[in-house]
């Protein structure tokens, strides 16, 4: 079962996160800030980030950016209400991107698509 | 005695003496101006004064010396009058001349009345005249403007319409401005053209005329080893006079004079005429050249000032929009979670509902009416995005990466190589990545607009302070100091604001996000455009 950390500051988007991808089988872990996010992934290991870009202090981008300088191999997917970021992220640091939506589908798909890749060897 | 001459009566009759014209007849009754005017110049006096020798007068041997002295005065009076004359006629004419000079600022009229001077009769009356001026980077005496008669035709019928007219010079020099000026300009262009002489070749003719201050009279031009004969075939005389123009040491340029129609000889006086004259042609000349672009200086900054008063509106208009895109920013986002929030739980519990649910009717409508206000929320946060920049921290190399990348064909296509320098271990930089993208990409298609192919454009990224500098360079043709100016105007094309502003546009973008752009041009070829970003928060 593929473990996931969900990064938001919203309590109920972190709860819906977790209820809709518990059902797709996935273990979810949330964190509310980069800081809770950054002690999560030093005391466990994941498959896989979904991070907000907007959190409060520290953002997602920032987040990202740390992961990557810290040697953490785990991929990032990158939320955001902004459809813009989508043309800068396709070749970006984050291996995926979703303009944030109630149907949770295009996070599902992006997720299940990383991983895949993932299994593949690409970030090993 | 009797004597053959009338000298020894007070008055005498018509017949009397044969020297005595019409309009002279009051010398019949005046015996002292008779002998003075007539008698000492009359053959029959002199008979007389041999027959007083002959008869042993006392004062027959002195007489002649005195005579002989006294009709050596008479001539150098003569001529001195003459000269007087012509000095009066020629202060009169310098006068006119230089009244106008003194007072025009308009080079074409300045050019007139000196031209018109010179080949004029009521002037210094030679047949052509060259005006050659030194060109605005004071590198070359360049053929400026020609005046005179091509051939002995149009000299003739020249001549002849001046002669008929009876303008005074100033006349002649309006009516040559109002209707010759334009084509005297075409007229003599294929030997003009042939003219120019750097002023670094000091053994020109030209030169040494300006060195020495001096007019110098060139004789037989064909035939002198120490002369340029091409000068003379140019011209197609061997006789001619170069002129310097000299206003407060400065080379204004040079007058080329002959008389190629009539082939009068140039007399040692014409040219100490035209050097009287040349001085406050060189002055008028020169100030009336500076007056002229002075004009220009000052058409070019209200132009400049009505652009800053676009700029200005049009800055006010998008501070505007970007609040107005701020605001609805901000109030989009806050909608965004809780409608997600809203939206995700009710797709969450339409799926856990059996299909006979009563309650799977008002889920659905929560969910669609939910997707709708979504989508409405989409469309107003990309279009507040176009109008306030997004900052984050971003990797400038990546970006440099990526923009490169994009521009691929572009470079491929001008036959570019592109060599990037980029430093590692940068720090992460506030920018809009949107925008800086765009202002790399511009810079870039701007740098190519100038290179050949083959040419390399480097880009470099550097830790500088508290900033990253981007350096785009590019081995193009070296932009002159007008041309950056234009580049960088402020809105320099502002009714195609959006694509296609260029710099002016990367440069505003820039400095809105507290960053600047600045162009270096190379003497010897190149431009470098160099960015500098902040990695500062607080600056934004």
């Amino acid at each position: 079962m593929a473990k996931l950390l969900v990064v938001d500051d919203e309590a109920n988007i972190r709860l819906l996160y977790s209820q809709e991808l518990s059902d797709e089988g996935y273990q979810v872990v949330t964190a509310g800030s980069a800081l809770e996010a950054v002690e999560k992934l030093e005391s466990e290991s994941f498959d896989l980030a979904v991070i907000d870009i907007k959190l409060k202090n520290e953002s997602g981008i920032e987040l990202l950016q740390r992961i990557v300088k810290e040697r953490h191999t785990i991929p990032v997917i990158l939320c955001t209400a902004f459809s813009c970021y989508k043309d800068d992220f396709s070749a970006w640091l984050a291996d995926g991107y979703v303009v944030k939506s109630s149907d949770l589908q295009e996070l599902k798909d992006e997720i299940a698509r990383v991983l895949a890749k993932r299994q593949r060897g690409a970030y090993v | 005695m009797d004597w053959e001459c009338c000298w020894s009566r007070e008055q005498i009759e018509p017949e009397s003496c044969p020297y005595i014209g019409e309009g002279e007849e009051d010398l019949l009754v005046s015996q002292r101006r008779r002998i003075v005017e007539k008698c000492v110049e009359c053959p029959r006096f002199k008979n007389d004064l041999a027959r007083m020798k002959g008869a042993g007068y006392p004062l027959s041997d002195v007489l002649p010396y005195i005579l002989t002295e006294f009709q050596e005065q008479k001539a150098q009076m003569g001529a001195m009058l003459s000269f007087l004359n012509s000095k009066t006629r020629e202060i009169k004419f310098l006068r006119e001349v230089g009244l106008v000079l003194q007072t025009s600022l308009d080079l074409d009229e300045v050019l007139s009345i000196a031209m018109t001077a010179i080949t004029a009769g009521k002037g210094f009356g030679m047949n052509r005249a060259f005006l050659l001026m030194t060109d605005k980077d004071r590198r070359h005496i360049r053929g400026y403007l020609g005046v005179g008669p091509r051939d002995y035709e149009e000299a003739w019928r020249t001549w002849e319409d001046i002669g008929r007219s009876n303008f005074t010079l100033r006349q002649l020099a309006r009516d040559f401005q109002k209707t010759k000026l334009t084509s005297e300009k075409v007229k003599f262009h294929d030997i003009l053209n042939q003219l120019t002489v750097p002023l670094a070749d000091q053994g020109h003719i030209f030169n040494r005329a300006l060195t020495g201050k001096k007019p110098i009279l060139v004789e037989n031009a064909l035939n002198n080893p120490d002369l340029d004969r091409g000068l003379a075939r140019i011209l197609g005389v061997d006789t001619f006079l170069v002129m310097p123009l000299i206003s407060r040491n400065r080379r204004i340029g040079v007058i080329i004079a002959d008389n190629c129609i009539t082939h009068k000889p140039i007399t040692l006086q014409d040219m100490q005429s035209l050097e009287t004259f040349a001085f406050p042609v060189a002055f008028a000349l020169e100030r009336a050249s500076l007056y002229e672009r002075l004009q220009e200086e000052v058409a070019k900054q209200k132009s400049a000032n009505v652009k800053l008063r676009e700029q200005q509106e049009l800055i006010v208009k998008m501070e505007k929009m970007a609040l107005v895109g701020k605001i609805t920013s901000s109030i989009a986002h806050s909608i965004r979670n809780p409608l997600m929030v809203i939206g995700g739980f009710a797709r969450t519990l339409l799926k856990g509902a059996p299909d006979d649910d009563d309650k799977r009717g008002y889920l659905e409508s929560i969910v669609r009416e939910t997707r709708q206000l979504e989508d409405v929320l989409s469309e107003v946060l990309d279009y507040s995005e176009s109008l306030f920049p997004v900052t984050d921290f971003w990797d400038l190399n990546e970006l440099v990466g990526k923009a490169m990348g994009e521009l691929e064909g572009a470079l491929e296509q001008a036959g570019v190589h592109c060599r990037l320098e980029l430093a590692p271990e940068l720090p992460m930089v506030r920018i809009d990545y949107k925008q800086i993208s765009y202002c790399l990409k511009t810079i870039t298609a701007t740098a190519l607009a100038t290179m050949e192919p083959g040419g390399e454009l480097r880009i470099e990224s550097v830790l500088d302070g508290d900033g990253v500098l981007l350096r785009i360079s590019d081995d193009g043709k070296s932009l002159t100091q007008t041309a950056q100016e234009a580049l960088i105007a402020p809105f320099f094309q502002t009714q195609e604001l959006g694509e296609g502003v260029g710099l002016s546009l990367c440069k505003s973008i820039l400095e809105r996000q507290g960053n600047s752009l600045t162009i270096i041009s190379r003497p010897g070829g190149g431009n470098t455009y160099s960015i500098r970003l902040l990695t500062r928060k607080e600056n934004i």
